[in-house]
């Protein structure tokens, strides 16, 4: 069963500066009980805050939300690789992410060897993973490259192979970092009907986007995040809405929009600043 | 099925776990994962070798190459140094080098373990303890390759060997156990304090200049009891030479070496749970 749970889940990512990195300055401060610069050595960003957010089969969750506001992070939490730092996340299921298809290759192998290094990420056994070689070669049509270094390839060559080798599992829950685009019309066309049938295999989906045509189309429901919080939730239509009249208000306000990105920014400032104070000598 | 299934769901129903306990159990998990996906680490650890030296002439041979020219030129002054015969001296060498090199690179290495996993790490729910065998997997292959010279040093000067020489296969387990518990620790504090890799470098030359690589421990007189039992460098050194060389390692050198294991276990393990799912953060 394949299942997401989420409760009050809080991300909270530390930013060291240079000093907070390194394991003298922490010995030192600690074994001379001195505490003035520390607290600005490690800043922390809260990335999510306090999220209760529950998914089963046949969701498809849209996420909505400015730059900044946590829709990665959040998409990070589904797919396991943050745990939240309080609050807890549970999850059920084969998942894959679809944040970054080339995960896993690397330019030097040839198209071969990067089908089987990707296909064992996504969960196959390296006989499936070599099984698996014939039919993503001629979905991307690669041909004779196939047996190259995967450097000599176009950025197109490389995407048809990275989507074809990704697309060839089909997992419980898949989540994306916006739609993606394909360039070429007649790849375009084959590649859309392989993206579909993946999506409608999948129990879970979450797709994070800024385009209201793509929400429509694939997700019925959606959250709106606003500094790592969700402040909205309910059909495509509504969040968008609220998420629509929170930009013009803050365009009419005339602040700035995205508030948790300006508060990393400033910590951090704030932060390098005190290291120049502190190594001022007196 | 896929390697990332991520945490288990959690049975709704029974008493809120303990914090501690689900520390421990994911901990377990993560280990237990990365074993059954098996051939994620032996495929990076292989491709690691494969692309390290691909465009190069002699391909993976310039680790036996490399190895073989030190063990020569090495051999040549410090056996004039130390007044040794040259047909003992360059077999302890040989076999002294190649396993000293697989020690120091795979602790060396397994600094980086997870900050050049980045982008898997970032990504996906990957057991973090596949990157500490990709590490592993990578310096076995580079030992296996500077084990050639092993045989060859030996047929040139005539060395003899015996049976006793398995005593060391185990002696090699206990060695791999010892940097893979090692590793763990050293791996997640080189990921938060940026400045561990260059301690670890500086202990590990300091390391090599006081275990008995170069020189013999007979050398010392009756001060290589020090050396013997509290450099446990030495004793896992020993596990594996000794046998090569035909002797049996003494007890005592299994003792420190078992009590060695156990304290690297006894450091990694309550680290690996308390800090393992913070090091997605570090990075």
């Amino acid at each position: 069963m394949a299942s997401i749970e989420l409760a009050d889940a809080s991300v909270e990512i530390p930013i060291f500066n240079s000093r907070g990195r390194s394991l003298k300055t922490t010995l030192v401060r600690r074994v001379g009980g001195q505490v003035e610069a520390g607290d600005n050595d490690v800043v922390s960003v809260k990335a999510l805050r306090h999220v209760d957010l529950s998914l089963k089969p046949g969701d498809r969750l849209g996420l909505v939300g400015h730059n900044g506001a946590g829709k990665s992070t959040l998409l990070r939490v589904f797919a396991g690789s943050y745990e939240p730092s309080t609050g807890r996340a549970d999850i059920a299921g084969t998942v894959s992410s679809l944040i970054d298809m080339e995960m896993g290759m690397d330019p030097e192998l040839t198209g071969a060897d990067n089908i089987i290094q990707r296909g064992v990420f996504l969960g196959m056994s390296l006989k499936e993973a070599r099984r698996a070689i014939p039919a993503i070669a001629e979905f991307s049509e690669l041909g004779p490259y196939l047996h190259l270094p995967m450097r000599t390839y176009s950025s197109g060559m490389r995407m048809r192979l990275a989507f074809a080798t990704s697309t060839t599992r089909h997992p419980d829950i898949l989540l994306f970092d916006e739609m993606i685009s394909f360039g070429d019309a007649g790849f375009a066309a084959r590649a859309k009907a392989r993206l579909d049938a993946m999506m409608d295999n999948a129990k879970i989906l979450v797709l994070a986007s800024h385009d209201i045509a793509s929400l429509r189309s694939y997700c019925n429901r959606a959250v709106l995040l606003e500094a790592g919080s969700i402040v909205a939730q309910g059909t495509v239509d509504e969040v968008w809405a609220r998420y629509i009249d929170g930009l013009e208000k803050v365009a009419s306000a005339d602040t700035a929009p995205v508030e948790s990105y300006d508060e990393l920014l400033d910590s951090t400032v704030l932060a390098e600043q005190s290291i120049f104070a502190a190594e001022m000598p007196n | 099925m896929r390697s990332t299934e991520v945490l288990p769901a959690f049975q709704t129903g029974s008493a809120p776990e303990r914090a501690w306990v689900r520390e421990w159990r994911l901990a377990g998990s993560d280990l237990a994962r990365c074993f059954k996906g098996w051939h994620i680490w032996a495929l990076l650890g292989v491709s690691d070798i494969r692309l390290r030296y691909k465009r190069s002439r002699f391909g993976q041979f310039w680790i036996t190459l490399s190895m073989a020219f030190f063990v020569a030129g090495i051999g040549a002054v410090y056996g004039g140094l130390f007044h040794q015969n040259v047909h003992d001296y360059i077999p302890y060498l040989a076999v002294n080098m190649t396993i000293w090199t697989l020690i120091s690179t795979t602790i060396s290495e397994s600094c980086q373990a997870f900050i050049e996993a980045a982008p898997y790490l970032r990504q996906e729910a990957l057991p973090k303890s596949t990157f500490i065998m990709r590490v592993m997997v990578r310096n076995i292959m580079a030992f296996g390759h500077n084990l050639i010279i092993i045989p060859l040093v030996f047929i040139v000067f005539l060395y003899p060997v015996g049976p006793v020489a398995f005593l060391a296969l185990p002696g090699l387990m206990l060695v791999l156990a010892g940097i893979f518990m090692g590793s763990i620790s050293l791996a997640l504090l080189c990921t938060r304090f940026r400045d561990m890799p260059q301690i670890v470098g500086n202990l590990l030359q300091l390391a090599f200049f006081v275990t008995p690589i170069m020189w013999h421990v007979e050398q010392l007189g009756h001060n290589a009891f020090y050396v013997e039992v509290l450099n446990p460098f030495a004793a896992f050194l020993r596990i594996v030479a000794e046998p090569l060389l035909g002797h049996v390692p003494a007890p005592q050198t299994y003792v420190t070496v078992l009590i060695s294991l156990s304290v690297l276990t006894v450091i990694a393990w309550p680290v690996f749970a308390k800090f393992r799912a913070r090091i997605v953060y570090w990075l």
